[in-house]
Formats: C-alpha cells, structure tokens, sequence
C-alpha cells in the first residue's frame, strides 16, 4: 500500500471509455481513491483531439484542445487510464499551439501535470501493491504512446506483478504495434488487420486467458479481432485488473474477471 | 523511376495477398533486425555515437553551403570534375554527356539510391552505353526488369528459385537449388564486365569536404572493382551527403552497417580521392562527380531539414510493421518504409505522394532505431497536416472532422448522442459486439467485431453516483 | 548564372550565411585505446569478420598457409612487385602446393586459374578487424581485389587501435584510393542468405609477421 493523505486529483477519463467502457472509469476512480486521492470529475471535459491530430487535422484538434484545456483549469495533477491521451496532451498540444504563445504556456503547464494511471500510482503515489483481488494468466501489451510517448514501460508490469492472483507473462513483441492507429485502421484496414494478427500471435503463444494494455484504443482493437475469431482469450484494461472485483469493461471481461478468469 | 506513390492502398493490399513476398518479408526484416538489434547490444557507445552523428549532421545542415563549397574545391584540387544538377532531366543529360565525352560504351555500375531518383540507367541506354548493374540484388532485378524494394537489399522478395530461373534465362545457366553456386555464376558474368567496362559508376554514402573524398561502403566488392578498374569513374550523390571532415567518418562508419544489417564494418570501406595519381597501377584517369539537388535545396530551407541527415541504412523500413506488412514497391517510388513516406513526398511533391504520411500508425519504432535521430514520425504528422491545408483530404474526411469537433464541443450534446449510440447498441446487439457497421467504418468490421456502446455513458453513471447534476 | 551559382546560392539562402564555428564538443567516442593489447583484440575482431589468421614461427605458419590455399584450390600466387615481404612468403610458399607464381597483370587479363594475392598491409584496425591497402606510393590494390584468396602480411607494429588512426595517417592529402578490408567478401542479397565470396576475395588470411 503506498502512502495515504488526500491528494486532490482531476479525472480525464476520455471519450473512447466514457462511450464504450464506462467500467474503465469507474476502476480508475476506485484505485486512485483507494490510495488516498480524492478524485474530482470535472463534467464538460469530451476528447483530447488525438483523432484529428493525428489525421493532420489540426483546426479541429486545436478546438478540442482549447476545451480541454479550459475543462481541467485547477491544478493539482491530471489522471487518465489512457497512454495515448496522455501523450496527446503532453506532445500534441505544444504542437497544436506553437504559434499562440499563451496557449502555449497553458498547454505546457497542463502537459507537467497529466499523467497515465500507471505511472501516477507508482512514479508519484509510490503504490507497490495495488491491492487487488483479480486473479487469471495475464499477458501485457504495451501501446505505443505509453512507452515510446511517455517512457511507461516498467510500471504497469510492476503494478500486475504485485497482485497475487495474477501469473504475469511476457508475450514476444510486447511493444510491437497492434496495428490501431487510430484512423489508420479505418485507411488502411488490411495492413491495420494483418498487424493485429501478429499481436494476438503473439498473444496467443502466451498461454495467457487475458491481454491487458493502458490503451483502450489498442484492446478494442485486438479484442475485436479475438471476438470476431472467438479465441479464449479476453482483452481487459489495466484499471480494471488493478480494480478488481467489479470492472465492467467491454462487454464480458470483467464479469469473467470476477469469477475468477481462466 | 517512375512513381506510384498514391496507388499505396491498393499496391498494400496486393502485397498483403502475395504469399511469396510475405515470406520473404518475414525472413528478411525480422533477420536484420535480430542482427542489428545483437550489434547495437555489443557496442555500449552506440548511443553517444548515435547523438554524435545526428549533431555533426545538423552542423553540415546548418552550413551546406560551406561545406560543399568546400568539398567541392578539394575534389578538383584532385582531379575532379564537379557537376552539379538541379532536378533529374538536367541530371540525366549531363550523365549521358559524360558518357558521350568519354567515349563509354559499358558502363558497370554499383549501388546508388540517388541514381534511382534520375532514372540514371535509362539516360546512358538512350545515349547508346549498356549500363549492367553490379551489386548482386540490383544485378538480379536489372535482370527481371524490376525496381529495388528495399534500400540495402534490392532483392528481398525473390526467391533463390526466381533468380536461378533469371540466371537460366538470361545467362544462360543451368538451374540449381545453391545460393552459393547463384553467387558463384554472378561473379563470373560480372567480372568480364569490370574489366573491360570504360566506366564505373558509383553512388556516395558520404562525401567527405576536407578531403573532396567520395566514400562507399559495401560487402561485395563490386564498389570496389567498379572505382579502381575502368578507366572512367562517375559518382551520382546527393548534396547533403556530405560531412565535414575525414576525422568525422569513423563517427558513421560505426552507425551505418550496424544499423543496416547488423554488422561492425562492411567488408569493405572505399575512400576515393581524385584520379590517379602519376605511377599508380589502377585507378581512374578520370573522375566525374554528379551532385544532385532534386529537391533537397529546397527541403533544407523548411520545416523538415533534418530529414536530409537520413544515411540510408534502411533501419527504419526493417522495423516498420508497415514496412513488414507490404514491402518496399508498395510505396510506389525510391524509398520506402518511414524515410520513404517522408522523402517521397518531399521530393515529388505532396500531390503526388499524400497517400504516404498516411501509411503509418504513428508507432514511433522508426525513431527509436535511427541512427542521427531524424524524428520521423513527427514529419508524417506534419505532413499530414500540410496535406489538410494544401486541399488534398476527401471532403469525406473534412465533413466528418468537423462534425466530430462539433460534437466534442459541447459536453451535453456528446452525452446525448451517447445515449442515444447506448440505446440503439443495446437494442440492436443485446450487449454483444457490432459485425458491421457502415463506410467509413465497415474498414474496422470486416475482419473486427465493435464494441456496442455502453447504455448509459460513464459521465451519466458518475453522475448518478455521486448525486451531481453537472 | 550557371547552375552551380544558382545551387550556392540558394544553399546560402537556406543557411542563413552561417559560418561554422568549433561549437561544443561532442559526445562518445573520444576513449583511448580497448585493453588486451592491440594485436590480441585485432586476432579476435578480424576473425568475427570471417577472416583467418596465421602467426607464430615462418616455417609452421608457411604450411598452414599452404594447406589453407590448398584447401581453397588455389594455383596460383601473385604479389606486387615492389613488395619485398609479400613476395619472400609468395615464394617460400610455393613448394607447400606446389603453386606456381604469376602476376597481376595475367590475372587482370582473365587468367582462369584460382589465386591468392599477397601484399602487405599499410596499416590494421584493431577495433574492427581491417586491413588498410591504398595506393600511395604507386602501390597496387590487385591481391585484395581481384584474387580468389587475399593475403595479408600484418606486421605487428603496423597494428593500431581505432579508425580515426588509420586515417590520421592519411589526412590532409590521401591518396586515391584508401581501402578498408575486413574479412572476405559477401552477399546476403539472395533470400537474405549469408554467403561468402561475391564480387571481391573469397578468403582473407592475415599473416602476422613478429616484431
């Protein structure tokens, strides 16, 4: 358990989560609360603009941004269970804003204080055991923003280490792209498919009943792939494994996870 | 060459198919990478070698002029005779001039890129010089009338079975299973041809600005043969190939065939300085260098110079997913992989080329394996945003960002939606995972389930739970 | 204006007339010489890179060197002219056959037979396992170029430890040709297949001659 005290933390709990797997949120807010973070969910955020940064659409990004931007005004730091919307901030938005000056001082400020789950419980919080009661054969992706966007490659294995219920195993070509890409899988979805092939491959080899990432993005997409072929393996998100008990994530997972997995 | 870079889409999805290529593929991207990934492990300084390189290459960014300038008067100083060509018809002239002056009617050539990018070959066949290529996977695919694939391995996707049946073709050998013996039967056609060629024509990995020295590295030996033979020899590179000093050479020389394929040292470093002198045995009477701007001028004054430090070790395309997925003629031009969806467009023109910057998910594997740190994946972005503003995206894509960013305006109208998207998932697939959905994302069904949306988004849930109306 | 005004000045243009100056040092790379001494770490470097390598007494190393060709199927032997060491072993070697001499001026002009080409070295790197041959002095490069078998004489003193040495020796003015050979030569461009011996030798044998 890491050190409890109150420490006032603002939710970005991204739109992909919000529409989709609710459930995500809802085990970031109970594992940071449950290191003594009192979690404010501030209600007008919507979307980092990752999407239409990343297709060069940078007006739009830039009003998203801007949004963003005014829906996280306090201080005090940033959490999202999401590795890509982490970097989005960080990276993007001094992208986004490098010839507006005072946006450009804003959109630095904010990109100190935001921080993907993993790397908030362990770099900051300093939690050695999550404290969870998941248990089941686990095997870890790591999504590209996480680890060559924000360096995050050991905490999220240090965090699925510690929980006892879980077998933690390696998969080869853990950082290898899944082939999301955002609106590449929508450009390109053969190229994009024959990448996810690889990954639960990959996956596959491990033995593991369960994929976990930091990336939603990335799970949806390989989970997408295991359902559609209907491999024995689920894709659940890092929160909720770190959560425990009732996850609700994208439709199976956490209810299999309860009952104690594979 | 001639460029297909917009036929990305469909050429990938070809390639997907071609069960051939894909072996191929896997074979090779997946051994270069093992080989330079166990080269870069031996060698603790390859780090601060990396950093050194990438800076000694912004200081020749930062003052090219000087340094060619410079380059330029040591090469004559020597012997040799500077051209410089602004775009590629100028280029081919001057090449095929050369020729011409110089009485050549075989030329044999080793390995160059930048040759490529002129279409070098065909301007000396029309000037009447039979051009045979020397290095054994551009010999294998002059002989199949194909372009390169890759940057280091011209021939990555052919089989030992296609080759020996292009050597059976078209030079009259008998069929035979050994790779050895394949080699064994280029090295005898091609060796007449070094002796007897008039000219040598080579590219330039580096050339170096106080020496006015041309450097080739390679494993073969044809380089070699090709600049120490022939009476003639003729050098095709890019301006911004050059560094400024002999010292800096080690620098890169440790970098690229370590990055390439995983090796210390090529076999073979040749540093060629002017003609020979009085007394020599071998070498050159005469030497030509051909300096190719083609564009790179014109990069060197934007947004993206630093692309111009790329070395050509083709360590970008072996770790692409991409690159692995389709192989190299998919990009349709030169250069393929990361480099090739940058430079591509660079130099021909986005217009030409947009469907490039797209060909990546933005993984970031590129830029963690270049040697001089060129950050690649922050170029396709930025090319992604100058193909918004030069008019080239789909009013598709446009109508559909804007009503994205409109709906993500307003916190209210974004769970409304979202309600409505949970009701209609749920009526429609009880819970379970959406099999088709319409253009544009029926890319993502064919071969994916997705996910129906949550009945009551999470904002409303948190709401509810925590008794808060806003 | 000629094209090579036009392409100068549009490159000033780009560079903002910047004029280079020394700048901050850089990094890596500046360390001295690896321990185990030099002609040690060149034996470990030259034979990861393929090469074979043969010292101690004249004597046992000529039939070594001997049996090696032998092996290679080796007819001939040819040296430079002007090369004293490489032609004494050329012609101690040729009982050890028997091999029978000739010069590079046949094999240049298509002689059939499988050779080894003798000369001495101007330098070896100990860092990567290179032989230095250039042609100052009106040296011939053929024994390293155009024989099946290259054979170097090393000798010891002629042993440094990094590139940057090797090249130091011929800087500012080189000759035309530096070359650096390391091992023989070598293609994988066929199925991405490791084979030894393309265009260049198909062995390289280092004799290291004693201090």
């Amino acid at each position: 358990m890491g050190p409890s005290g109150s420490i006032p933390v603002s939710l970005f709990f991204t739109c992909l989560a919000d529409a989709f797997s609710p459930g995500v949120c809802h085990a970031t807010v109970e594992v940071l609360e449950r290191f003594g973070a009192t979690v404010r969910v501030p209600l007008s955020q919507t979307c980092c603009g990752q999407p239409a940064f990343n297709s060069g659409n940078r007006k739009e990004a830039r009003a998203m941004a801007r949004k963003f931007l005014r829906s996280f005004p306090d201080d005090g730091p940033i959490v999202t269970p999401s590795g890509s919307c982490a970097a989005m901030v960080k990276h993007g938005y001094p992208v986004l804003f490098r010839d507006e000056p005072r946006m450009l001082a804003r959109a630095r400020a904010v990109g100190e204080r935001i921080y993907e789950l993993s790397q908030f419980l362990v770099d900051v919080l300093g939690v050695t055991d999550p404290g969870s009661d998941f248990s089941g054969k686990v095997t870890y992706h790591d999504s590209c923003h996480l680890r060559r966007g924000l360096g995050v490659v050991e905490a999220p294995r240090k965090l699925l280490r510690a929980v006892p219920g879980v077998e933690f195993v390696e998969m080869e070509e853990s950082d290898r792209c899944c082939g999301f890409g955002g609106v590449f899988s929508l450009k390109y979805p053969q190229i994009s498919c024959r990448m996810t092939e690889r990954k639960v491959e990959r996956i596959l080899a491990t033995g593991a009943s369960y994929v976990t990432s930091g990336d939603l993005g990335c799970l949806l997409n390989i989970g997408g792939l295991i359902s559609r072929i209907g491999y024995p393996v689920k894709a659940i998100h890092l929160a909720e494994i770190l959560a425990g008990g009732a996850g609700g994530g994208p439709p199976g997972a956490a209810a299999d996870a309860k009952k104690g997995g594979g | 060459m001639e460029l297909h870079a917009n036929a990305f889409g469909r050429n990938a999805r070809k390639a997907l198919l071609d069960k051939s290529l894909q072996e191929a593929l896997g074979r090779t991207t997946g051994r270069f990478l093992a080989h330079r990934d166990a080269a870069v492990a031996a060698f603790p300084e390859f780090e601060a070698t990396r950093e050194r390189a990438s800076r000694i290459k912004g200081d020749v960014l930062d003052h090219l002029d000087t340094y060619l300038a410079r380059f330029v008067e040591a090469a004559e100083r020597r012997g040799a005779i500077v051209h410089v060509a602004r775009d590629a018809p100028e280029a081919r002239e001057i090449a095929a001039r050369i020729a011409r002056d110089e009485g050549v009617t075989l030329a044999v050539k080793s390995k160059s890129m930048a040759s490529e990018e002129i279409s070098f070959n065909e301007a000396l066949q029309e000037a009447g010089v039979t051009v045979v290529e020397s290095d054994l996977g551009e010999f294998i695919i002059q002989l199949a009338g194909e372009a390169p694939s890759h940057i280091i391995a011209p021939a990555v996707h052919k089989t030992r079975q296609e080759v020996s049946r292009l050597f059976e073709r078209h030079l009259g050998e008998p069929r035979t299973d050994s790779i050895p013996e394949l080699v064994g039967m280029a090295r005898r056609h091609l060796r007449s041809k070094f002796l007897s060629a008039g000219m040598g024509v080579s590219g330039g990995n580096f050339l170096v600005a106080d020496t006015g020295s041309v450097v080739l590295v390679t494993n073969e030996g044809n380089g070699r043969m090709g600049t120490i033979l022939p009476r003639v020899h003729l050098a095709v590179v890019g301006i911004e190939k050059v560094i400024p000093r002999m010292a800096d050479l080690p620098t890169f020389l440790r970098l690229l065939p370590r990055s390439a394929s995983g090796q210390a040292i090529s076999s073979y470093v040749s540093i060629l300085t002017g003609t020979r002198s009085a007394g020599d045995p071998e070498g050159p009477e005469r030497m030509h260098i051909l300096l190719l701007d083609c564009g790179r001028s014109a990069i060197l004054e934007g947004k993206y110079r630093e692309i111009l430090k790329c070395v050509r070790c083709a360590a970008c395309l072996n770790v692409c997913p991409v690159y692995q997925s389709v192989g190299g003629h998919a990009y349709g031009w030169v250069y393929s992989g990361p480099i090739g969806a940058v430079l591509t467009p660079l130099l021909v023109g986005l217009p030409e080329a947009a469907a490039l910057p797209d060909a990546s998910t933005l993984c970031g594997a590129c830029a963690d394996v270049c040697p001089v740190k060129i950050p690649l994946p922050d170029f396709l972005l930025e090319l992604r945003s100058d193909a918004r503003e030069q008019g080239l995206k789909t009013p598709g894509e446009i109508a559909a960002m804007k009503g994205y960013a409109g709906v993500m305006k307003r916190a209210g109208l974004l769970e409304a939606l979202e309600r409505i998207a949970g009701v209609l998932g749920q009526f429609f697939t009880k819970g379970k995972g959406i099999a088709g959905l319409p253009y544009p994302l029926s890319g993502w069904t064919e071969r994916r389930d997705f996910p129906a949306a949550a009945v009551q988004p999470f904002r409303k849930q948190w709401k509810i739970k925590r008794g808060v109306r806003r | 204006m000629s094209e090579r005004e036009q392409l100068f000045r549009r490159l000033s243009a780009a560079c903002g007339g910047r004029v280079p100056t020394a700048g901050e040092p850089l990094p890596g790379s500046d360390a001295g010489a690896p321990e185990g001494g030099l002609v040690a770490r060149f034996a470990d470097t030259f034979a990861a890179a393929g090469g074979v390598l043969l010292r101690g007494p004249v004597e046992e190393a000529l039939s070594d060197l001997g049996e090696l060709l032998r092996g290679e199927g080796v007819s001939a032997l040819f040296c430079p002219e002007d090369d004293e060491a490489a032609r004494e072993i050329a012609e101690a070697l040729v009982p050890f056959g028997p091999f029978h001499l000739t010069t590079g001026a046949e094999v240049r002009g298509g002689s059939a037979a499988v050779t080894a080409g003798f000369r001495t070295a101007e330098a070896a790197i100990s860092e990567t396992g290179t032989i230095v041959e250039t042609s100052a002095g009106g040296k011939t490069l053929l024994p390293g170029l155009i024989a099946d078998v290259h054979v170097s004489i090393v000798p010891a003193g002629s042993v440094v430890a990094r590139m940057e040495e090797a090249l130091a020796s011929f800087t500012p003015d080189p000759p035309r040709n530096i070359s650096f050979l390391t091992g023989p030569s070598k293609t994988g461009d066929i199925e991405q297949t490791l084979t030894v011996g393309a265009h260049g030798p198909k062995k390289a044998i280092a004799f290291l001659l004693p201090p």
